[in-house]
C-alpha cells in the first residue's frame, strides 16, 4: 500500500539554525503515528510543514502520493489540532466544526447531519451553540479535535494537544483520542515530548533528536530494544552501563562494568575485546533477593536509597564503590529486602547492547 | 505606606476635586438651562420656561442641513479611516514586515500633529494640486486624523488575538480572504466599533480642518460658529445641548463596546 504521508530529504533551516535535518520518514494510513523527542527537536516544525504552514528550505512532502511541498495549506487535505486549541471565539461549537465543512462547498443537510454526528461521537450534543469560552478544557479539546475531523482529512495532525490539560483528564483523553482513532480508522501524527504518552497511544512511534530520526518502530520495541543511548535514556527509566569488552563466546560476551563482570548477548554487533558497548538495563528487568541467584548476572550489592511509588518501590543498589542501579521491586517482594545487603540479578538476553557511538573520540 | 501628599488634609484634596467638577459642569449645565429660557437673549434670570427654542431649532432648515451634512462627511471619514486603520494595523503585525515601528510612528503622526498645522499644510497641499475645497478636501482632512485612532484600536485587538487563529481558518480551508472576513475581523469586532465611533466624534467635532478645507456649504460646528458671531441666542444653546447629549451618549456607548472588547 502506498504510505499516506512521506518526507523525502526534507531539510527546514532558520538562518544557520537547522530545525529538521534531512528527515526520511514515511507513514502508512490508518496508523495512530506520534513524533516523539525533546523540546525544540524539530517535532512542530515537521508537522507545520505537513499542514502547509512552513516550506521545507529543501526536500520534497508526499502526501497519498502527491508532491504537496509547495501548496498552501488551504488546499491540503490535512487538519491540524492546535496546542492551545485555536478554536473561533466568536462561533459556537457547531459553527466551529462545520467551518471547514462550508468551505468543502457541502450543502446545509449534509454539514448539520456531520456536525450532529461528529458531536455525539464526543457526547457534547448538547453543547451545539455553546461558546468555546463557556467549555471546559477537555470539552474545548474535543471540539478541537472534531473541527479538524469533520473535512474527513487524510491526515489528523495533533501538536502537543494535551499538554494543557490536568495529570488525570490527559490520562482520559489520551484513551478517548485512540478510541477515536481506532473508530475512524484515520491516520493520525501526533506531536509529543512525553514519552509515556507516546507509549500509551502510538501504533509507531518516531523518536526524533537534534532535527533527526533517531529511532522508529512499535512502543515494544522501542521499549525493548531502544538503538541508542538517546533513546534508551528517552524513553523510561533505564540504566545505562558502560563496558569494555573482555570476550566473546558464540553470541554471548563478557563484559567489564565498572571492574564489575557481566555477560550479554549483543547481538549482530559482533564486538571485538577492548571495544566499549553499553549495556541497556530496565529497571524492572532486574530481580532483587536476599539469596544469591542461581543463574545470569548477579552482583552483591547495599540498598542505598528506598521511594515508595506506589504501586512498586524504587530501590538504589550500590553494587560497586559509586557504582548504582535502578531497581524496581513488586510490593509482595519488598517485606523481604529488609536488610541492607541484597543481592541483583538480570538474565543476559532481557539487557539491550548498544554500540557506543563515540568510541573513538 | 506615606503617600505623596499625605500631610495635605483629605478634605481639601475632595474640596479641589469638586471645584474641579464644578468648573467643567457648570457651563454645560447654565448652557444647558438658557436653552429652557423663553426670551430672545442669554441673561439670567430664567424667568419663564419654554421648549419653544428646541422646536424652532428642529424646524431650522438650515440646522437640519447642517446635520445631516456633517453626518455624511462623519460616515465617508468612518468607513475610509477604518478601511485605512485595520490595513495598516494588519501589516504592523503581519509577519516578516520589516519596520514595523517606522510604520506605527507615522501612521500615528497626525494624532499629534497640531489640527491648525495639519489644516493649513493641507490647504496648500489641494490648492497646490488644484483641488477644489469642499467635501471631498473635508473628508481628505478628517480620515487622515482618524486613522491613527482606529489604528491604535485594531492593533490592541490584533495582538491579543492568537496567532494559529488564523492558521486555524486557512488550515480548514479558507484562504487569506475568507480567514480575514470571517476569523480576524469578527474577532476584532467591538474594537472596531469603538474605533468607528469614535471616528464618527472626532469628525463631527472638528472645526479648524473643516475651516480651511471647507466650502461655502457649513457643517454643524461651523454653523453654530457662524450664529454664534451673529450674537449669543438661546436657539444656540438648544443646538449645543442637542450637540451635546447626542455625542456624549455615542462616546459613553463605545467607551462600553471597547471596555467590553478588553475584558473578554
Ligand atoms: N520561526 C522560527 N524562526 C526561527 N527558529 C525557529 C522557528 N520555529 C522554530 N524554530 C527553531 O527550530 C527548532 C525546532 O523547533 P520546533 O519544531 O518548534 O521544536 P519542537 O516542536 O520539537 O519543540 C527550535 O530550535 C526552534 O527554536
Ligand atoms: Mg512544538
Amino acid at each position: 500500500m502506498e504510505p499516506v504521508v512521506q518526507f523525502e530529504n526534507v531539510t527546514k533551516s532558520y538562518g544557520k539554525h537547522v530545525a529538521v535535518d534531512n528527515l526520511n520518514l514515511s507513514i502508512e494510513g490508518g496508523k495512530f503515528v506520534t513524533l516523539l523527542g525533546p523540546s525544540g527537536c524539530g517535532k512542530s516544525t515537521s508537522l507545520r510543514m505537513l499542514g502547509g504552514f512552513e516550506t521545507p528550505t529543501s526536500g520534497r512532502i508526499l502526501l497519498s502520493g502527491k508532491d504537496v511541498t509547495k501548496v498552501p495549506p488551504n488546499k491540503r487535505n490535512v487538519n491540524i489540532v492546535f496546542q492551545d486549541y485555536a478554536l473561533f471565539p466568536h462561533m459556537s461549537v457547531a459553527k466551529n466544526i462545520a467551518f471547514g465543512l462550508e468551505l468543502k462547498g457541502l450543502d446545509n443537510a449534509s454539514i448539520h447531519r456531520r456536525v450532529s454526528e461528529l458531536l455525539e461521537l464526543v457526547q457534547l450534543q448538547d453543547y451545539a451553540s455553546r461558546l468555546p469560552a463557556e467549555l471546559s478544557g477537555g470539552q474545548r479539546q474535543r471540539v478541537a479535535l472534531m473541527r479538524a475531523l469533520a473535512p474527513d482529512p487524510d491526515v489528523l495532525l495533533l501538536d502537543e494537544p494535551l499538554s494543557a490539560l490536568d495529570a488525570k483528564l490527559r490520562q482520559q483523553m489520551q484513551i478517548e483520542l485512540k478510541a477515536i482513532q481506532e473508530k475512524t480508522r484515520k491516520t493520525f501524527m501526533f506531536v509529543t515530548h512525553d514519552q509515556e504518552e507516546a507509549l500509551t497511544m502510538s501504533d509507531t512511534i518516531v523518536v526524533m533528536n537534534k532535527g533527526r530520526i533517531e529511532q522508529m518502530g512499535d512502543p515494544h520495541s522501542l521499549y525493548g530494544r531502544p538503538g541508542s543511548v538517546f533513546v534508551a535514556n528517552f524513553i523510561g527509566e533505564t540504566n545505562l552501563l558502560r563496558s569494555t569488552v573482555v570476550g566473546t563466546e558464540g553470541d554471548v560476551a563478557a563484559l567489564s562494568w565498572n571492574g564489575i563482570t557481566i555477560t550479554a548477548n549483543p547481538g549482530g554487533l559482533s564486538p571485538k575485546v577492548g571495544e566499549h558497548l553499553y549495556v541497556v538495563l530496565r529497571p524492572e528487568a532486574i530481580h532483587c533477593s536476599a539469596a544469591e541467584p542461581t543463574s545470569g548476572n548477579r552482583i552483591k550489592g547495599k540498598i542505598r536509597q528506598r521511594v515508595f511509588k506506589g504501586n512498586h518501590t524504587s530501590l538504589m543498589v550500590e553494587v560497586g564503590a559509586g557504582t548504582l542501579l535502578n531497581t524496581l521491586v513488586h510490593p509482595s517482594d519488598v517485606a523481604q529486602l529488609n536488610g541492607e545487603d541484597i543481592w541483583v540479578g538480570w538474565k543476559p538476553e532481557t539487557a539491550t547492547v548498544i554500540p557506543d557511538r563515540h568510541a573513538h573520540n | 505606606m506615606r503617600t505623596l501628599f499625605s500631610d495635605v488634609p483629605r478634605a481639601s484634596l475632595t474640596a479641589f476635586y469638586w471645584a474641579f467638577i464644578l468648573y467643567l459642569l457648570l457651563p454645560l449645565t447654565l448652557m444647558m438651562a438658557m436653552s429652557f429660557k423663553d426670551a430672545n437673549f442669554v441673561a439670567f434670570p430664567i424667568g419663564e420656561w419654554t421648549f419653544d427654542w428646541y422646536v424652532k431649532v428642529m424646524q431650522d432648515k438650515q440646522f437640519l442641513e447642517a446635520c445631516l451634512y456633517s453626518i455624511m462627511i462623519a460616515a465617508a471619514t468612518t468607513f475610509a479611516a477604518t478601511t485605512l486603520g485595520v490595513w495598516i494595523a494588519m501589516l504592523i503585525v503581519a509577519e516578516g514586515i520589516r519596520g514595523q515601528v517606522i510604520i506605527f510612528a507615522l501612521a500615528c503622526l497626525p494624532a499629534v500633529v497640531p489640527g491648525m498645522i495639519s489644516a493649513i499644510s493641507l490647504r496648500i497641499f489641494i490648492s497646490t494640486i488644484d483641488m477644489p475645497t469642499g467635501t471631498a478636501a473635508i473628508i481628505l482632512g478628517h480620515t487622515v486624523h482618524a486613522v491613527p485612532f482606529v489604528v491604535v484600536m485594531a492593533l490592541t485587538r490584533l495582538r491579543s488575538m492568537p496567532g494559529n487563529l488564523v492558521d486555524a481558518a486557512r488550515d480548514l480551508g479558507a484562504d487569506s480572504v475568507v480567514a480575514f472576513f470571517r476569523v480576524t475581523l469578527p474577532y476584532l469586532g467591538p474594537a472596531l466599533v469603538g474605533g468607528m465611533i469614535f471616528c464618527v466624534l472626532l469628525s463631527i467635532d472638528d472645526f479648524v480642518r473643516t475651516f480651511f478645507l471647507g466650502g461655502y456649504r457649513p457643517t454643524l460646528p461651523m454653523l453654530i460658529f457662524a450664529k454664534v458671531q451673529g450674537g449669543m441666542s438661546p436657539e444656540i444653546n438648544a443646538m449645543a445641548t442637542l450637540v451635546l447629549v447626542v455625542t456624549a451618549a455615542v462616546g459613553l456607548y463605545a467607551e462600553f463596546l471597547t471596555r467590553r472588547a478588553r475584558t473578554r
